[in-house]
């Protein structure tokens, strides 16, 4: 590189750059506002409604048409347009993934196999887009929207309180600055970082996910991209056709482009993979003789020059092939199969369709006002990995709150309104008798029943005469139960609580 | 060693680069003379307290007890404090002061589980007037704290009047000691309800189905961190040794809408009766006993009022006490 490029000024590409950062930190704020009150400028839904592969396929694999996939639909105009704008600009995976790749200044020689491996995700999509059609959804397994949004939401924001929690609880405590920096701290609190930091179940293995894909980079920059993201594929067989081309006139074939195109886009002889161009806009810059430029071309011009990927009659042949699948739509395909080992959330859909519709993208988590909405492992099966399942242990489900309904992007929890959500059974607690204090030891004890939040009180108290004294045991009534779990959450006794929600499946005997 | 120190001393008053071992080595010795420094200090000079307790300031009213009618609880509030006395008596000026009220639910003000919020307000306002520093409103929530505070009315009232609202830290207690033996030694109480200058006690009167109603002592257990579940046990000699600890300064019964059944939390608007009043006293037990009268409960099958009584808490005795009745209604 030579003197006076450096110092020329790469307008394009700071733009980008800050394109970049101003979305990933407006993802942030827009995950970090979604807990109570929900007072944040934009929906959480947003980040999702503009992504058109959870929106479509989420839409195809459940026969439904899901409310606001009109964005995301705009959103694949826009590049049938521009090209894979999103990728290069908005994307805050990608820009993730570009900050983790910044660390590697060599760039990978240009051979054959990073022109092969970009197939694979059109592999993905194929995939994703076969399975919809049979009524599955796995768009969320490598959807990097809901990959991000998954990690900000489950470790970052957790960490980063939790840190700032402990910073200020040790020097408020060994200093004893119970003055102003405590009043900060509390301002802090109730506007920033929340009641307390929030712990999630197996949120190492979200990490360790998010941290492979990171990691990737040491093959090449925009490894994930180039190789396996769907949603990317899905923007290339789009920006397949856009009308925004790059050209290069009188070019001396130095090559420095296509060497350090960070998504293999550039071929050797500088045409390229409109496709794989992400728009990053390096290529203005690297060019010595500053003659590649980008510019808007007729729609049609430019027909002939296809390197594989899907033509135009297939591409047209897949969506109507989708949209005829409309006519398999078959309302009692879930009926049979209501059996729920763990307790979901209120207004969660009947189970194997919940499971089918949940993309795991955490929201429902991160608004949970108590941290009783956990990410689960294998125990509601292999396919309900990262699914939401309320954790009496940890928290119980707030008795006035809807908000998990409403942050919902695909309707797998369904939009309660707080009357419904009031009479909607999530569980059955019971009482074991065995470790009650009251049963057990002859202690009082009447927590679950003070905190049940019922207006006519699921538990109730039987006075019993022991010594002159009457002791008060708690019951469950069955028929007034909701199964919040509040009980468990209060219950004095350890190791085990002596009050347990279970699944109306689950219910032991009494 | 003598010419380390020597150097480094050099180094820092003749403003020369130190280099980076010589700053490790200060910043460990500085560290290690701060952590001996704490470390002796308590050993040495730390005045062994058998007691922890708020300091009784032992302020009597006008009367003894103050009860007051009428359609506007904010007005109530103000009459009846002022015929204790008015606030200056128990607000000094430049002075920090907690109002203590009941947020412990997810309710509207209308399902009267928590304090009416008209009397926080009022009470902030006369507070204010007496010349208070500083007004710390906070609970100990048992439902999720940010929803109480919010459905209660409570905290943009109090903030709007001029109070600090803030949640409590579960980090930020202080272990009770007391001169006496105790099942509550060594409870975590928040901080700040020990270090004020005043604390005001802000119930509301409502059914409990263990206490059978939960009162100006009861309302105490919000100061408490810990497992407050395991309190239950043998709830009356912990309560009243709670409130002997803590001492109240002035306690302010709400009994504009009280829960008559299903509670504390209630939830039932059928359970809720109006009744218009407001209990304003010194003596926790003696407020809390005519407080009970109010809603036809013998104070002494109360279990807290009649270890209290025992105690010498304070007294019961609604006939032997002075007593003024005051009506709001124009």
């Amino acid at each position: 590189m030579t003197h006076h490029i450096r110092q020329h000024t790469k307008t394009w590409v700071i733009s980008r750059r800050i394109s970049q950062i101003f979305f990933l930190l407006l993802f942030v704020y827009i995950l970090w506002s979604t807990t109570y009150p929900l007072s944040g400028v934009l929906p959480t839904e947003t980040i999702f409604k503009i992504d058109p592969l959870i929106m479509l396929f989420t839409s195809l694999s459940e026969r439904i048409i899901l409310p606001g996939i009109i964005y995301s639909i705009i959103l694949l105009f826009l590049t049938l347009i521009l090209g894979r704008f999103f990728c290069g600009w908005i994307c805050p995976l990608g820009t993730a993934i570009d900050m983790a790749g910044a660390v590697k200044k060599h760039m990978p020689l240009y051979g054959a196999w990073p022109g092969v491996i970009r197939f694979i995700k059109f592999g993905i999509l194929s995939i994703i887009a076969a399975a919809a059609l049979l009524g599955i959804q796995i768009a969320w397994i490598f959807d990097p929207i809901v990959i991000i949004a998954r990690v900000i939401s489950l470790n970052l924001i957790p960490i980063v309180t939790l840190c700032f929690e402990k910073f200020f609880m040790i020097l408020i405590q060994q200093f004893e600055f119970y003055g102003p920096v405590s009043d900060f701290y509390r301002i802090l609190k109730s506007s920033l970082l929340g009641v307390k930091p929030y712990y999630f179940s197996s949120s190492l293995l979200i990490l360790l996910f998010f941290a492979l894909i990171l990691t990737l980079v040491v093959f090449m920059k925009r490894f994930w991209c180039r190789t396996f993201c769907p949603l990317g594929a899905l923007y290339a067989a789009a920006a397949k056709f856009s009308w925004l081309e790059r050209t290069v006139d009188a070019c001396t074939n130095c090559k420095k482009c296509s060497s350090r195109c960070r998504m293999g886009a550039i071929l050797p002889d500088a045409a390229y993979r409109k496709e794989e161009c992400i728009l990053c806009l390096d290529c203005l810059y690297d060019c010595p003789l500053r003659i590649t430029r980008f510019s808007f071309t007729r729609p049609i011009s430019h027909g002939s020059i296809s390197h594989g990927s899907i033509s135009r009659r297939n591409f047209m042949f897949l969506i109507f092939s989708a949209l005829s699948s409309l006519a398999f739509r078959n309302k009692k395909r879930f009926s049979r199969n209501n059996y729920r080992s763990i307790i979901r959330p209120p207004g969660s859909i009947k189970e194997s369709a919940f499971v089918n519709r949940c993309v795991r993208c955490g929201n429902c988590m991160k608004v949970c006002v108590t941290n009783g909405l956990q990410p689960v492992f294998f125990e509601s099966g292999l396919t309900g990995m990262w699914t939401p399942r309320l954790v009496p242990e940890i928290g119980y489900c707030e008795f006035n709150c809807t908000l998990c309904g409403e942050v919902c992007p695909t309707d797998a929890i369904e939009k309660l309104s707080k009357e419904q959500k009031q009479k909607t059974i999530i569980g059955i607690a019971v009482i074991n008798r065995k470790i009650c204090l009251p049963y057990a030891e002859g202690k009082e004890c009447i927590v679950c029943e003070e905190h049940c939040p019922t207006p006519k009180k699921a538990i109730q108290l039987t006075p019993h005469k022991i010594n002159n004294q009457v002791l008060l045991k708690p019951f469950i009534d069955e028929k007034l139960c909701i199964g919040c779990g509040i009980c468990q959450t209060k219950c004095p006794t350890r190791p085990k609580r002596s009050v347990k929600v279970f699944t109306k499946g689950e219910r032991p005997y009494k | 060693m003598k010419g380390r120190v020597e150097r480094i001393l050099t180094c820092l008053f003749n403003q020369k680069k130190i280099t980076r071992s010589q700053f490790l080595k200060l910043c460990a010795g500085g560290l290690t003379l701060l952590a001996a420094e704490k470390l002796l200090f308590k050993k040495l000079y730390a005045v062994q307290e058998n007691t922890n307790a708020r300091v009784s300031r032992n302020i009597k009213g006008a009367f003894d007890l103050v009860s007051a009618h009428g359609d506007d609880p904010y007005k109530m509030t103000i009459q009846a404090v002022n015929a204790m006395g008015g606030m200056a008596k128990f607000v000094k000026k430049d002075s920090v002061v907690v109002i203590k009220p009941n947020i412990g639910w997810d309710r509207t003000p209308e399902q009267a589980a928590n304090t009416n919020p008209q009397v926080v307000a009022a009470l902030i306002d006369m507070c204010r007037q007496a010349g208070a520093r500083r007004i710390n409103v906070f609970d100990i929530t048992c439902n999720e704290t940010r929803r109480c505070y919010v459905s209660s009315g409570i905290q943009k009232i109090a903030r709007e009047k001029g109070a600090v609202v803030y949640m409590a830290e579960d980090w930020n207690m202080i272990k009770a000691k007391f001169a006496y033996k105790s099942p509550m030694e060594d409870w975590p109480i928040f901080r700040d309800a020990l270090t004020c200058d005043t604390f005001i006690n802000l119930p509301v009167l409502k059914n409990h189905r263990l206490t059978t109603l939960t009162l100006s002592i009861k309302n105490l257990m919000g100061v408490c961190g810990g497992s407050r579940g395991k309190m239950h046990f043998n709830i009356a000699e912990k309560l009243v040794h709670l409130a002997d600890f803590m001492k109240p300064d002035l306690t302010v019964i709400d009994a504009y809408r009280v829960l008559m059944d299903n509670g504390p939390s209630g939830g039932d608007l059928n359970d809720v009766v109006l009744k218009k009043s407001l209990i304003v006293g010194t003596d926790p037990v003696l407020t809390d006993a005519y407080a009970s009268r109010l809603v036809d409960i013998d104070p002494m099958s109360i279990p807290y009022i009649k270890l209290g009584v025992t105690n010498k808490l304070g007294s019961a005795d609604l006939a032997g006490a002075r007593i003024e009745r005051i009506n709001t209604t124009p």
